[in-house]
């Protein structure tokens, strides 16, 4: 009996179940604080599940934080560094890849390089940077900050994808009078844009996820984005915790999005990016 | 107009080679300078050779912050492959309904890190913390925790939070390459009458070792610089319990405003780092 239940498949899926279980209990306390009335989020011993549920933190949230600038900010910082990421990670990996050049391992080692400095030695530099451009409390010094984060990632994944891309097609492509570009727009991106969209995808969380760069650049709620402002407002001396909780599950949210109608690209590009970090 | 194939590969990379020179390297070059710097905000801006340096190194709270962020790493990894283990472990087995599994696993990778530092200090909180009460009702203590504002406690409390955001990672990576692991082998050992502890320790072991060695480089480096989650959580204290090496740095743009020893500090960081970085690689290239 014993043997049966250690072979079958009911210890797998007991043992996944429970520590996966333990690890979504912060997931669920947000969740469930986020939806109550203060009544029942202060209180101990704790309510488990909320008798009254209410959008009323959600509702304060934007009554009493400048929530929907925060988030209108995240989202222009993050959909403009994707872009541009994207559309010139995929330029740069289409040539390291495919048409090797006097420079590339050197440029390609800059960047593995470049993943190595860790981004808190390079804060204080890149501040000086953009004080001195006078970017200082802007989106635009997010957006550059955001684009150093990212960039290297993001040409690496799609290099270590197209090093699997068959050259022949392209050289058919090129044989019947495409141009390498026109190769590139018909033939490569959509036959790999589900390694595109890995890259993307990770750029989108990554910038989104961004803290300390945003931090020190910005000052106002007029440049600030979600992190930031979550930050801000645990720093109050009476923390609104239900507003909080609602606050974060908005700043997770994308995450929480990405995870579940895109797990299968997420773990693609991680993997393929960490084997060369 | 046509150009041969080498130039054609750089002009595509002409404008990402732009990004890395302006917003990589010039801000590296900088930082080198900065360095070289007295420039602390309050007297004027001189050259002081290795100046910075040597204060660094005769700062009492630097060593302090070293000491402080080398259990603070060691910890946060340990834990990291223990729970990432676990997981992918019990995860490899399973086939119905593996992409549901495989989402929750992420889930905690994907959530902001100044965030996850907020839903822990939540989950901690002394007077409404949830752990206080399932601790108390399994018995394992009596009184609510104040864990962020104990001394001893709060560096426990950050390692669990860093943790908890690193296992999705390293969980991922080792269930890949469990999955990879050729299940003829399994079947091949079973008959020679192999127990599941040799099996583990002589089949999946050595196969899983490299995929491992990646996970625990890349935990070792991130943790080792991470400062996100613990601005929420303790900022650094209380007193200077979890006052680890990226906050010294971080106090020195921030609250001290001596940009030299900031500089100074970004390139100690920059160093263990790639200390680091190169004794994993020397390990895995050892064994390979």
């Amino acid at each position: 009996m014993m043997e049966k239940i250690l072979r079958g498949r009911v210890l797998p899926y007991a043992t996944a179940i429970i520590l996966l279980g333990l690890m979504m209990l912060p997931v669920y306390w947000t969740t469930v604080t986020a939806f109550k009335a203060d009544e029942e989020t202060y209180v101990f011993p704790p309510v488990y599940f909320p008798r009254n549920p209410t959008i009323e933190p959600f509702r304060l949230l934007f009554e009493d934080y400048p929530f929907s600038l925060y988030l209108r900010n995240s989202i222009v910082v993050t959909l403009t560094t994707t872009l541009i990421v994207t559309a010139i990670g995929v330029l740069a990996g289409y040539g390291l890849s495919q048409f090797k050049f006097k420079w590339s391992d050197t440029l390609l080692w800059i960047l593995i390089f470049t993943r190595i400095i860790p981004p808190l030695s390079l804060l204080l530099p890149f501040y000086l940077l953009v004080s001195w451009l006078g970017l200082v409390d802007t989106l635009t010094s997010m957006i550059l900050a955001n684009i150093y984060l990212t960039y290297p990632f993001a040409v690496l994944i799609m290099k270590s994808f197209f090093d699997n891309f068959p050259r022949a097609l392209i050289d058919a492509a090129v044989v019947d009078g495409c141009s390498r570009t026109g190769a590139l727009l018909k033939i490569v991106i959509p036959v790999s844009a589900t390694a595109i969209a890995s890259s993307a995808i990770i750029t989108y969380l990554w910038s989104w996820n961004e803290f300390i760069y945003a931090f020190v650049f910005t000052s106002t709620p007029s440049a600030q984005p979600v992190t930031v402002g979550c930050f801000d407002a645990i720093g109050d001396i009476f923390v609104n915790w239900n507003q909080m909780c609602a606050g974060s599950l908005m700043g997770a949210l994308p995450g929480i999005i990405f995870v579940f109608i895109a797990q299968r690209y997420l773990v693609r590009g991680l993997a393929a990016g960490a084997l060369k970090f | 107009m046509r150009f041969s194939g080498r130039w054609y590969g750089f002009l595509l990379n002409l404008p990402g080679l732009v990004i890395v020179l302006l917003w990589v390297l010039f801000p590296a070059f900088l930082l080198v300078y900065t360095s070289l710097l007295r420039y602390d905000n309050v007297r004027p801006i001189v050259f002081a050779g290795l100046g910075n340096y040597i204060a660094l190194f005769q700062h009492r709270l630097f060593w302090f912050s070293l000491q402080k962020v080398a259990i603070f790493c060691v910890s946060t990894t340990a834990l990291t492959l223990f729970g990432g283990m676990a997981l992918a472990l019990s995860m490899a087995r399973i086939t119905k309904g593996a992409w549901f599994f495989r989402s929750l696993l992420i889930l905690p990778w994907a959530v902001p890190a100044v965030i996850s530092g907020i839903i822990w200090k939540w989950m901690f909180s002394p007077d409404f913390g949830v752990i206080s009460d399932l601790l108390m009702k399994v018995g394992l203590i009596d009184t609510p925790l104040s864990i962020y504002g104990n001394f001893d406690m709060a560096m426990v409390g950050i390692i669990v939070a860093d943790s908890w955001t690193r296992v999705p990672f390293m969980g991922i990576i080792l269930l890949a390459a469990l999955l990879s692991v050729s299940p003829v082998l399994y079947e091949a050992a079973m008959v020679d009458g192999a127990g599941a502890l040799h099996r583990f320790a002589f089949i999946t072991l050595p196969l899983i070792k490299g995929p491992a060695m990646v996970g625990l480089l890349i935990t070792t480096m991130f943790s080792f610089r991470t400062i996100d989650i613990i601005m929420p959580l303790t900022a650094g204290g209380p007193g200077r319990a979890t006052y680890v090496f990226g906050y010294y740095i971080w106090d020195q743009i921030v609250k001290t405003l001596n940009f030299g020893m900031a500089a100074a500090g970004g390139m100690v960081l920059f160093f263990m780092t790639s200390l680091i970085a190169a004794i994993f690689v020397y390990l895995s290239r050892r064994e390979a």
